[in-house]
């Protein structure tokens, strides 16, 4: 570590005594840790935080880990996310290493080799800083999406349509982003709550189909006919880029 | 998915086979009736005493041919829904040792996460202390774990049972809640009695505690509620004593309901990963509950609204 400021480290674990473990090994490395016991308040302590580093379970009770780890990378690519987890299946690694993950450990693991870890993923986001690559947190970058006649630019959440120029709020770019990162692949409606709002169960999944109705007007020449945003009975919505070649 | 190919090919081939079957039958008595009346006209044209040829029989064979086609086809059926039923154990049992090792692997890690770190660091007394409690905990957790298993293996042979003796049920749930207390720590749980009477039961007291452990850590483990609430109260009705665990829990919803008793059972799967626990619990409640000649019975409004547990026992009073 090379600066004065203590890395900040969030461990989202629900297991208290795993937590407070890791929580106790960290402290004594010298960061500055916060402990998030389910994947909800985990997602509220990493934005009001802006920790360094994440330390995530798999098997959270409410949205899983998976889900939290999407929902991150919506907004952040850059931030180092290090998995633990007692799934020790290739499947799960694979899946968490497609979402973005950047480490994946298997519990019971090595003390010495998960503290060896952070600090390399550490070490390496401090490299990035030093380039001026990143710009604490926020790693939105040069985004800009085209799909049909439409074009969104998630850095300035700016987009053009049939309706000419759109101002985005932060969360339809956020669930934009979601469905041009998927194109083809079917969403659910409580996939998207809990990637896209972190919300559990048992909340109304009507908000979703009222952020749809709003994209098809904003994107779709015709929005009774939606080409882009399809509807899948009893599933959910599946996005749709070109949907001449599909 | 491979999986639900799986369940298709035995129906398809029981149908196969029932087709195959009933064919058959219709040619046996198609053929025999056929041969009959051939043998008829023989008869007729060389002037045999028609008593010497097995005329009167046709229905008799008719009658035989059918009653084994029935056999056998009774038995095709019984060995499709037996295969049916052994598949889903399968995969009930995939489920278990899926998530059974997590719940194993957790105590594991955070008894080799606290180890490595004493080993590292010098820590004060204090802390020392502190993380030997954690350490103690788990090693208790990873031990119930394996008592579990060996509980089930004792349970389904029945072997249990034996050691009974009379308790005041009031007094043993409470109590197990004072010996367990330590579990219910961030919660409360209330006992009523209203109508009083002493309820003297012949029990197996560790048995009994298992399931009164089982129920009431469900209750807390599956409860997203600031102050996890539990209310026992006992209840008379008709010739039967109703003991209900009514919680605030997540509830269930109608699907899953009478799912939950089932061996290896969990509500979630493994594969989404929301599924937690061994899937045992409340097999051995059900199993405990019979034991002790009663059973048990579980309802709820819904999703998000809570729970409640009956155990219903046949009615005694006290002498």
């Amino acid at each position: 570590m090379n600066d004065s400021i203590k890395k900040r480290i969030l461990v989202i674990e629900d297991e208290k005594h795993i937590a407070e473990g890791l929580k106790l090994n960290l402290s004594l490395q010298g960061y500055d840790v916060t402990v998030a016991e389910n994947g909800n308040t985990g997602l509220k302590t990493w934005k009001s935080w802006q920790p360094d580093l994440i330390v995530l379970d798999i098997m959270l009770p409410g949205i899983d880990g998976l889900s939290v780890l999407r929902s991150i990378r919506l907004e952040d690519e850059r931030i180092p996310i290090l998995i633990l987890s007692a799934k020790a299946e290739t499947d799960y690694k694979v899946k968490g290493l497609a979402y973005g993950v950047d480490d994946y450990l298997t519990k019971p693991f090595s003390l010495e080799e998960f503290l060896l870890r952070v600090d390399r993923l550490l070490t390496r986001l401090s490299w990035y800083e030093e380039n001026g690559m990143g710009n604490a947190g926020d790693g939105r970058g040069q985004n800009i999406h085209t799909f049909g006649d439409n074009r969104i630019d998630f850095s300035t959440l700016i987009a053009h349509g049939p309706q000419g120029e759109i101002q985005l709020t932060d969360q339809e770019a956020k669930l934009l982003k979601l469905f041009v990162t998927n194109p083809g692949k079917p969403l659910s409606r409580q996939k998207l709550l809990e990637i896209g709002w972190g919300y559990t169960r048992g909340t109304t999944t009507r908000t979703v189909d009222n952020f749809i109705v709003r994209f098809r007007k904003y994107f779709e020449k015709n929005p009774k006919k939606p080409v882009h945003f399809r509807s899948l009975r009893s599933i959910g919505y599946v996005f749709y880029s070109n949907p001449e070649t599909r | 998915m491979t999986r639900s190919g799986w369940l298709f090919h035995p129906i398809l081939i029981l149908i196969f086979s029932i087709l195959a079957l009933g064919t058959s039958l219709f040619l046996y008595i198609y053929w025999y009736i056929e041969a009959s009346t051939g043998l008829k006209s023989l008869v007729k044209r060389f002037n045999i005493d028609a008593g010497q040829v097995l005329e009167s029989q046709t229905w008799v064979v008719i009658l035989v041919l059918s009653i084994l086609v029935g056999i056998i086809f009774m038995g095709i059926f019984i060995i499709f829904v037996y295969n049916v039923k052994t598949l889903q154990l399968y995969r009930l049992q995939h489920n278990f040792i899926n998530s059974f090792t997590h719940e194993l692997k957790t105590p594991v890690t955070a008894l080799k996460l606290y180890l490595e770190t004493f080993a590292k660091h010098e820590l004060s007394r204090e802390d020392q202390l502190k993380y030997i409690q954690y350490m103690l905990y788990d090693t208790g957790r990873l031990s119930d774990d394996i008592n579990r298993i060996l509980n089930l293996a004792q349970i389904e042979s029945k072997s249990y049972g034996g050691e009974l003796e009379t308790h005041h049920l009031e007094n043993a749930i409470n109590r197990f809640l004072k010996n367990n207390s330590r579990y219910f720590q961030h919660c409360r749980i209330s006992v009523s009695n209203p109508a009083g009477n002493a309820y003297l039961y012949l029990i197996n007291p560790s048995l009994f505690n298992m399931l009164l452990m089982n129920i009431l850590t469900n209750a807390v483990k599956y409860n997203n509620s600031k102050l996890p609430e539990i209310e026992i109260s006992f209840e008379e009705k008709g010739k039967k004593l109703y003991i209900s665990f009514k919680d605030n829990g997540i509830g269930i919803d109608k699907t899953e309901k009478k799912k939950i008793f089932k061996k290896f059972y969990q509500v979630g799967s493994s594969d989404d990963m929301s599924a937690r626990g061994s899937g045992l619990g409340l097999y051995l409640v059900e199993h405990i509950a019979r034991i002790h000649k009663g059973r048990i019975m579980m309802d709820s409004p819904g999703l998000g609204k809570g729970s409640t547990f009956t155990l219903i026992l046949p009615l005694k009073y006290s002498l």
